[in-house]
């Protein structure tokens, strides 16, 4: 059984180490790219993927110091994976609102993305109280 | 072994964290601020979890999942701001 | 225990006219009467055993830790007082009956007479200094009502207002003295302060004790230069001015002479001040007295003269003139108490008061007419009234004194010139009103007032004239006890007699009278005197002097107060670095004694980053949304720090608190202005900066100082007892519904408090909404992203599982009610966020207010609960269960009052955050909801 535990010792640091690098090139896509369409993809996925990564790390861990099964950082792991993409869609959203500047390699004829597109046309509805 | 993919995997996230302030702190617009800040709770929730390895207790699971949470929700508060100024309507 | 009687049933008495009514003023009266009835015969009962030279005493424990203690005695001088007030007082009752008109109401002005004859009981009945001062600022309480008892009129508001604020600043004076002295004595008990007069005398704080318990006497008994509030307290009832005026209230301040003679008399400055302050008001009050027109103005100033010659035979350094200011004491309270109701019958009867208007009443009047000029006679100090035989002792005191050394016959002379002028102001008060002639142009016609409103003042009139012509008979007994008490030894020998045989004191009698008469004839001449004089309105100049008060005060309040936030921090932070500065540098190095906390690059890394995020938000304040994402995330490194530190439930709350305090922030940011202008000059962020840098040098030396310090804290009594005491392994939680419940039921208390304060602020606010944001950028239309709204409603009962988790396992681990509260109202913002509140509303239609009131509720019930287990408040009681499949657990009654916690901060927290966000919904918390 000793090289059970060296082989789970082994995974959870690997988990580890990946859930770090991760993170590292997520963050350092937000830190380094154009624009913000292109660094809303570094923290949104690869960020997400680098926690889920270390709280795979953390239930092996302490599945093994327990020697049961335990599961509570599935809790977090499921939140996370429901509410990045949440964020993201919001961020981009307002991103949109606030018409941000694109890096020109990324100016293509997407149809969603043109100027004066979305769903901002003003037709006297304003869903403000006087 | 572990030990040190600990330490290593610290190292990373705390970078992760300097990266995500000079994102907040250069902006240039208030989504990437935005962005980098909710980055910054996502990149937390991993440097408590490992707290946690380290001390070897499950106290803190408590901690990262509330980060998790009330991240998310102050995240969507501040998109709510940006595009309808109003958050509660 | 009857002795407390004596003052507790007048209390109680209090009540009794309260439940009458105005109609029927025959039972109010009779009603009323009954309380000082028992307590008069009590007194009655008391009377054998202290005319024998017994001190009965009777105390109740009462706050010991000051030396406080409701303590009562029932000497000589006491019974005396005690009688006086209360058979005056019931005199008064039944002239009040009918005294007052149909419109005035009744039993309000018999409480206030009851609450006033309280306190003055415990005046003089009070054994004990503190006891005697709580009294003593009752009267001037009660007596502020009763001055004030007709409300409407603008004279009588000032009038109480003035006795209000000389008589209770006098208080406070005599408040400081009477502490002095139980210092210098270390007792405040009656009886060990009147024994110790060598102590108290030798001691160099004598004369400043002196002083003060002085001003509060002299401004009580109307002194000069206090004198002027009583001629405005005239604006009373009669019935008040009948007995605060002349029995009871402005004799407090002679009492209190005579209580502390033992213990304070005697010294050179007693005997200058207060002699001659007597002899100042006697001759003040008799002149001002011939020079009033007013019936009850005349009496006032009279009732200042009187009170003159009091307390100048309190100021005679002789034992018998003592006891000739204590006959003095009875003889005015009787004959004056007349008076005054003679006038208010007067009044009643012809509707004026203007001795002007006034002549020949005795054609109406007789029976009246007879007592007045009796009292009269009395008052003037006519031979064989009660009035000659005091007044004639104070003449034979006055000749004995040395107190000016060569000039000291002018003291007797000036005495005589006193009563010279009370004979004249008494024949022009008897004369003109009731004989000079035919009475003409009076407002009303008058005739007799009915038999038992005029029985007091018979009654009183008869007292004057038995006394005047039995004096020995009477009153020796009486005043040997009460000199007794007011020498501390024995009585000097009394000869109370009307004819002592041709001496001094009779000629300097005769004179007077003569004098008097001669003056009144002639009184036409001080009239064209005291018309060279401009008149000076005491009350104008009192109220100029209050105003210029207000105006002080109120300008040091707008140069300190002004409503600038700035302001009030910089005072704070300048005081805390003083402070706090100065205290570092007396401390022997920063370093103690402990090891320095080994560093690491992550602690650097986040102390770095939290810097970073503090100045941020500084310097981008005028960026509002920028400054306050770089405030959460100096929020969001302090969890961190306080995980790393272990300190798992601080970090929670941190957490929990950083998300809703940012929603907060953002609700309140659309209402304000989205831009702001550039408001601090180079100089002002210089003097800020500095100020900032040296709070925050002086704050981190002040941590490090303390972290390397060893600190034995109250924190181990916690650890030890948290498991055994509290049955929680939370040593936080447990702190805080269990060892300190008590606080946290405050807390949340005013958590409750503030929430529903708020609510009711934002009630009808009408706000400017911008349509646009900073940079003129209209708002998108999407009110509610479909997305959120889902993904929201997915989380919800996600979050209220953590929530509730967070909450059961409170007690042994990190959590507890507040954070699980705060997680739970999150949640709900969430879906007021992600679906807006209309559509939250219609599914969940739930008001805060009565959870937040509710939480409150259970938490203290939680607390009343362990009364029926016998134990105090709050105490909490705990058990291991074993529940099928859940295993054992250990509950607490902790965690109903835990719940309550919950449940305020739940209900408060929702109550503000989604109160504020409704205000631009229809469903914002107002009356008119349909207009919005």
């Amino acid at each position: 059984m000793i090289g059970f535990y060296t082989v789970m010792e082994g995974v959870i640091a690997f988990f580890l180490i990946a859930g770090g690098v991760f993170a590292f090139i997520g963050s350092f896509g937000l830190a380094r790219l154009k624009d913000f369409f292109m660094r809303l993809h570094g923290p949104s996925k690869t960020s997400t993927l680098g926690v889920g990564c270390v709280l795979i790390a953390s239930m092996c861990y302490f599945s093994l110091i327990e020697g049961s099964l335990s599961l509570q950082g599935m809790l977090i792991t499921i939140f996370l994976f429901i509410t990045a993409p949440v964020s993201a869609h919001l961020l981009a959203k307002s991103a949109l609102h606030y018409k941000l500047a694109r890096d020109p390699r990324t100016l293509d004829d997407i149809e969603e993305l043109k100027d004066g597109e979305d769903d901002e046309k003003p037709n006297g509805e304003n869903g403000h109280l006087p | 072994m572990l030990d040190n993919a600990l330490w290593i995997s610290v190292a990373l996230f705390t970078v992760s964290i300097m990266l995500n302030l000079y994102r907040v702190a250069v902006g240039p617009a208030l989504p990437d601020r935005i962005l980098a800040l909710d980055t910054m709770y996502v990149n937390s929730i991993a440097l408590i979890v490992l707290f946690g390895i380290w001390l070897n207790t499950k106290t803190y699971f408590e901690a990262a999942l509330l980060i998790a949470m009330l991240g998310f929700i102050s995240t969507v508060a501040v998109c709510k701001y940006l595009l309808r100024g109003d958050i509660i309507e | 225990m009857s002795l407390l009687l004596i003052v507790l049933l007048p209390l109680l008495g209090s009540l009794v006219p309260l439940m009458g009514s105005n109609e029927r003023r025959n039972a109010c009266a009779t009603m009323t009467a009954v309380a000082p009835t028992i307590a008069l015969g009590i007194a009655l009962a008391y009377m054998g055993q202290v005319l024998d030279g017994d001190i009965p005493r009777a105390a109740v424990s009462w706050i010991p830790a000051l030396g406080l203690e409701l303590a009562m005695r029932l000497d000589g001088l006491s019974l005396l007082f005690v009688l006086l007030i209360l058979g005056i007082g019931l005199l008064i009752i039944l002239y009040t009956r009918f005294y007052l008109a149909d419109g005035d109401d009744m039993p309000r002005f018999y409480a206030f007479l009851m609450l006033f004859m309280t306190s003055m009981l415990g005046i003089v009945m009070a054994d004990n200094l503190l006891l005697l001062w709580v009294f003593w600022e009752l009267t001037s309480l009660s007596s502020f009502l009763l001055i004030g008892y007709w409300y409407r009129q603008s004279e009588a508001r000032k009038g109480a207002r003035m006795a209000l604020t000389v008589t209770g600043a006098g208080g406070l004076a005599l408040l400081a003295g009477l502490l002095l002295i139980g210092q210098i004595v270390g007792s405040y008990d009656m009886q060990v302060v009147l024994d110790s007069r060598e102590l108290i005398q030798q001691d160099p704080r004598y004369l400043p004790a002196l002083l003060l318990v002085l001003l509060g006497a002299f401004t009580k008994s109307a002194q000069v230069p206090f004198q002027f509030w009583l001629p405005h307290a005239m604006a009373a009832p009669t019935p008040v001015s009948a007995f605060l005026h002349s029995a009871t209230m402005v004799k407090a301040g002679v009492f209190l002479l005579a209580r502390m003679h033992p213990a304070l008399a005697g010294s050179e400055a007693w005997l200058y001040l207060v002699g001659l302050t007597g002899l100042v008001t006697l001759l003040y009050g008799a002149y001002f007295a011939l020079l009033k027109h007013d019936l009850k103005g005349i009496l006032a100033f009279s009732t200042v003269s009187h009170l003159g010659i009091i307390t100048l035979l309190f100021g005679l350094d002789s034992r018998l003139a003592v006891v000739a200011g204590l006959f003095h004491i009875v003889n005015h309270a009787c004959f004056k108490a007349a008076l005054f109701m003679t006038a208010g019958i007067v009044d009643h009867e012809c509707g004026t008061r203007d001795i002007r208007k006034l002549k020949g009443l005795w054609r109406f009047m007789p029976l009246t007419t007879t007592m007045a000029v009796l009292a009269g006679a009395a008052m003037a100090g006519v031979p064989l009234f009660n009035g000659f035989l005091s007044k004639e002792m104070m003449l034979a005191e006055s000749l004995q004194t040395p107190l000016l050394g060569g000039l000291s016959w002018l003291i007797p002379a000036l005495a005589t010139v006193g009563s010279l002028l009370s004979v004249a102001y008494s024949l022009r008060l008897v004369r003109n009103v009731f004989f000079d002639g035919p009475a003409r142009d009076l407002p009303r016609t008058p005739h007799e007032p009915p038999r038992l409103m005029l029985a007091p003042v018979m009654l009183l009139t008869v007292i004057c004239v038995v006394v005047g012509l039995l004096p020995a008979l009477t009153m020796t007994a009486l005043l040997e006890a009460a000199a007794s008490a007011a020498l501390a030894g024995d009585s000097p020998e009394l000869h109370l007699a009307i004819w002592h045989g041709v001496n001094p004191a009779l000629l300097m009698s005769l004179t007077a009278l003569l004098g008097g008469l001669l003056l009144y004839l002639q009184r036409r001449h001080v009239f064209a005197f005291q018309r060279q004089f401009r008149p000076r309105d005491a009350r104008l100049l009192f109220e100029m002097g209050i105003q210029l008060g207000v105006r002080i005060a109120q300008r040091a309040i707008d140069s300190l107060e002004n409503g600038s936030l700035q302001r009030y921090m910089l005072w704070l932070v300048i005081a805390v670095l003083c402070v706090a500065g100065s205290a570092l540098t007396q401390t022997s190095g920063l370093q103690g004694p402990l090891e320095n906390q080994p560093l690491d690059g992550l602690l650097i890394a986040g102390a770095i980053i939290a810097m970073f995020a503090g100045l941020a938000t500084a310097i981008m304040h005028r960026r509002r949304l920028i400054s306050l994402l770089m405030l959460s995330i100096v929020g969001l490194m302090t969890s961190l720090a306080f995980a790393r530190f272990s300190a798992p439930d601080l970090a929670l709350t941190q957490l929990a608190v950083e998300v809703v305090n940012m929603i907060l922030l953002m609700l309140a940011l659309f209402f304000l202005p989205q831009k702001t202008p550039q408001e601090s000059g180079a100089p002002r962020i210089l003097r800020d900066v500095l100020l900032a840098a040296g709070f925050g040098g002086i704050v981190a030396s002040l941590n490090y100082a303390v972290l390397t310090r060893p600190l034995e804290s109250i924190s181990d009594f916690y650890l030890e007892n948290s498991v055994p005491g509290g049955g929680g392994h939370n040593v936080v939680n447990v702190i805080l519904v269990d060892f300190r419940g008590f606080d946290t039921l405050g807390e949340i208390t005013v958590l409750c408090i503030a929430a529903i304060g708020i609510y009711k602020l934002l009630n009808r606010l009408r706000l400017f909404m911008p349509s646009s944001d900073a940079d003129g950028r209209p708002w998108a239309l999407d009110h509610h992203p479909a997305i959120l709204g889902t993904v929201a409603q997915t989380i919800l009962p996600l979050a209220l599982l953590v929530s509730f988790f967070i909450f059961l396992r409170g007690h042994n681990a990190p959590g507890g009610g507040f954070i699980a509260g705060l997680i739970t109202a999150a949640a709900l913002l969430l879906l007021y966020i992600a679906r807006g509140v209309d559509w939250t509303q219609q599914r969940a239609p739930i008001q805060f207010q009565p959870i937040a009131v509710a939480g409150v509720g259970v938490a203290t019930l939680t607390g009343v609960g362990s009364f029926v287990f016998g134990q105090p408040f709050l105490t909490s009681a705990y058990g291991h269960f074993h529940i099928p499949l859940i295993g054992d657990i250990e509950l607490a009654t902790a965690i109903l009052f835990d719940l309550g916690v919950y449940l305020t901060v739940v209900g408060s927290t929702l109550m503000m955050l989604a109160n504020l966000g409704k205000m631009t919904t229809r469903h914002r918390p107002s009356k008119n909801k349909e207009q919005a």
